[in-house]
């Protein structure tokens, strides 16, 4: 079973309500559409299982989203086999523009229910429509709904049992072009008794101030420092916790086990390493929150209106600016955000540029450095301090890069005429706690995952390589360790830049994921690992210098140490000459900004 | 003969009926898709800060374009102003 249909008409919450928690989110091998599959349990005791396909905007498949949906439809996906039904969901506001595909995904010839969503929308703005009319007109079971509120789902519910009356099959027009489907769709929107809804005043409104010349641009501004200042101060009571609570049940563990060489790796290896890093959770799921609400409420497709001049000053659109954003969150989706880019050339820049804005696996690096290496004073009077203001900086230096970098591609390799910048605003609807749960659960999976994966096979290899060759039957002296050989090794490569051999170290494990720097110097000092931990920070100010500091900040600013995101960009590119570039341009940009700094600051 | 009148031209909450489009063929399956039809009913609803972009309600639906690319979509009929309930200025 199958559920397709435009984008922005509400297919996510109606297969929320359909399958509730029994889904999964999945890629597509080779490409990375998502796919989100669930189950749905029939009258009859039978589960069915049921695709949410990607949306489309006609049946002439451009972007890799409708080639997906098509064929899925087709039968020709190697990854879905051919569903047995499909629901095609329409917004019942805008019926006659959506209409206007279903003579097409009807012409696949599988049985199908056209669903009229949003049916609480149409009714409360004084529009109407007759579905047993438009059923006959089209030779299928229309349904009038709405997913939100969960009316009409029990006829949706025997659609999929085949209790459904289905009307008798009407021979459709082959329409080959745009505006014959669109006269179809008139003259069936007219025969079936729709009359269109007033436009929603509210959506006037909000548009009028959202999109207003002097406010517009000064909301957007107030929304972006908004995001940014809750990220840092509500998460912080919810990261303590977190973090005590990792902090008291590694001590329990230590009391259950017996001292020995195991529990060592178990409670500063694998519980403080990964812990160090679990702790940045509420401030992931924060900015994920944010961008949530944003996404479903329309007013990020306002944002991309507003933000179309500057990103059109760095030759990109201002579709661009979504998974820009996003990248602020983590790298990962935000380069497969730039699916949305359609001009291939923007899409790779789009996706090229986007590890150089601050991701939240920085924050731990700079909360470490900053606390560190900043003394706090007053900036502007008590709104703004020394650290906030450094903190700023180092965001600002990553967009300034990422827009600098987008600029140089886009006036050299990636020439490409402006393509038309065209935007569908949706409607302004309130989120639901459903969606952005259903967000929250999805995010927290995969960070945990990560978590689990990559961040605790890195501390767990490296404590191995800090703990080994025993020396008298004892742990060696970090300095003496494989990892410590191995960090000396490496140290003239990044004493231009005032860091030694231990930061080293960090440099190296930090590939695998940048926040694993914090629990690697833990480790190395043989401490806690932990950010607010004085004793780590006395440590590496007994070490490094201002300017070291600063050269390490701005490595950390500009260089690609995240495997993750080059293994997606990869995929998303489809070969190594991307990402290899990429990661090469990071890298000198970061050498070099770290080289000067420190250089100049000591 | 005279220039034809394109949709960059069209002021805010006046409606006019979608003409010719002056694309290549796949910019001008995108257009249509996103309801540029000719023959659909279009009003402007505003111009966006610093004048780039402009939004377009076209059949039933609101969409942004840049008004270098409103200069491609021919209108038909922009004389027969009527003052559009959509528009607010």
């Amino acid at each position: 079973m199958a559920i397709c249909g435009p984008p922005n008409v509400g297919k996510s919450t109606f297969f929320n309500r359909l399958t509730g928690l029994r889904q999964k989110v999945a890629n597509y091998p080779g490409i990375t559409v998502e796919k989100r599959v669930g189950a749905f349990d029939l009258a009859t005791g039978e589960t069915l299982d049921l695709v949410d396909l990607p949306g489309i905007v006609g049946l002439h498949p451009r972007s890799e989203d409708e080639r997906i949906c098509m064929d899925v439809l087709l039968g020709a996906s190697a990854a879905t086999p051919r569903p047995s039904a499909v629901i095609f969901l329409l917004d019942a506001t805008n019926l006659q523009a959506h209409l206007r595909l279903v003579p097409g995904i009807l012409g696949f010839g599988i049985p199908t229910l056209v669903l009229l969503n949003m049916g609480d929308d149409l009714e409360a703005r004084g529009g109407s429509v007759d579905p047993s009319a438009l059923s006959a007109r089209i030779g299928a079971p229309v349904v009038l709904a709405s997913a939100r509120l969960g009316t009409g789902m029990e006829k949706v519910a025997a659609f999929l049992e085949g209790t459904l009356a289905v009307p008798e099959r009407v021979e459709l027009p082959v329409l080959n072009s745009i505006p014959a489907e669109r006269n179809w769709a008139a003259g069936t929107v007219v025969g079936s008794g729709y009359h269109a809804p007033e436009p929603s005043l509210w959506g006037r409104r909000l548009d009028r101030l959202f999109l207003h010349p002097i406010l517009g641009p000064l909301i957007f501004l107030a929304v972006v420092i908004a995001v940014f200042q809750s990220i840092f101060t509500l998460a912080v009571p919810l990261m303590d916790g977190v973090e005590a609570a990792i902090a008291t049940s590694g001590g329990w563990l230590g009391d259950l086990l017996p001292d020995s060489a195991l529990r060592g790796l178990l409670i500063e290896g694998v519980w403080g390493g990964v812990g160090a890093v679990v702790v940045f959770l509420p401030q992931i799921l924060i900015l994920f929150l944010f961008i949530g609400v944003l996404e479903d409420s329309g007013y990020l497709a306002r944002a991309a209106v507003i933000t179309d001049r500057s990103m059109r000053a760095v030759g990109l659109e201002g579709r661009s600016f979504i998974p820009l954003l996003s990248s602020y969150a983590c790298a990962v989706p935000a380069v497969m955000a730039a699916r949305t880019v359609e001009n291939p050339r923007d899409r790779l820049a789009t996706l090229l540029v986007a590890p150089l804005t601050t991701c939240s696996a920085r924050l731990p690096v700079y909360a470490l450095l900053i606390a560190a290496f900043i003394p706090e004073g007053p900036v502007l009077g008590p709104f703004l301090g020394t650290r906030a203001t450094v903190l700023l900086g180092l965001y600002a230096a990553g967009l300034a890069a990422a827009c600098g970098t987008a600029w140089l591609l886009k006036s050299t390799i990636l020439k490409s005429k402006p393509a038309p910048f065209m935007l569908q605003l949706p409607p302004y609807r309130w989120p639901t706690l459903q969606a952005l749960g259903f967000r929250l659960l999805d995010r927290s999976k995969i960070f945990l995952r990560r978590a689990g994966t990559v961040i605790l096979i890195a501390t767990i290899v490296l404590w191995i390589l800090a703990s080994v060759p025993y020396q008298d039957g004892q742990p060696p002296a970090i300095g003496d360790s494989l990892a410590g050989s191995f960090g000396k090794a490496i140290e003239p490569a990044v004493e231009p830049l005032g860091l030694n051999w231990k930061i080293a170290i960090g440099l190296i494990t930090s590939l695998a994921a940048r926040e694993v720097i914090v629990g690697t110097l833990g480790t190395i000092y043989g401490m806690e690992a932990d950010e607010a931990s004085p004793q780590l920070q006395a440590a590496l100010q007994a070490e490094l210098s201002f300017g070291g500091a600063i050269a390490l900040l701005l490595y950390f600013a500009f260089a690609m140490q995240c495997m993750s995101t080059v293994a997606i960009v990869r995929r998303e590119t489809g070969g190594w000459k991307w990402p290899a570039l990429q990661f090469a341009y990071m890298l000198a940009l970061a050498y070099g900004s770290g080289f000067v700094a420190y250089r100049l600051l000591s | 003969m005279s220039k034809p009148v394109t949709l960059a031209s069209l002021e805010p909450g006046r409606t006019a009926v979608i003409g010719e489009l002056a694309f290549d063929e796949p910019d001008a399956v995108r257009v249509m898709e996103l309801g540029f039809i000719p023959g659909a009913p279009v009003s402007c609803q505003r111009f966006v800060p610093l004048g780039d972009v402009a939004v377009y309600q076209v059949d039933g639906a609101m969409v942004a374009i840049r008004r270098e690319t409103a200069a491609q979509i021919e209108i038909v009929d922009p004389q027969t102003v009527r003052r559009s309930p959509a528009g607010d200025n």
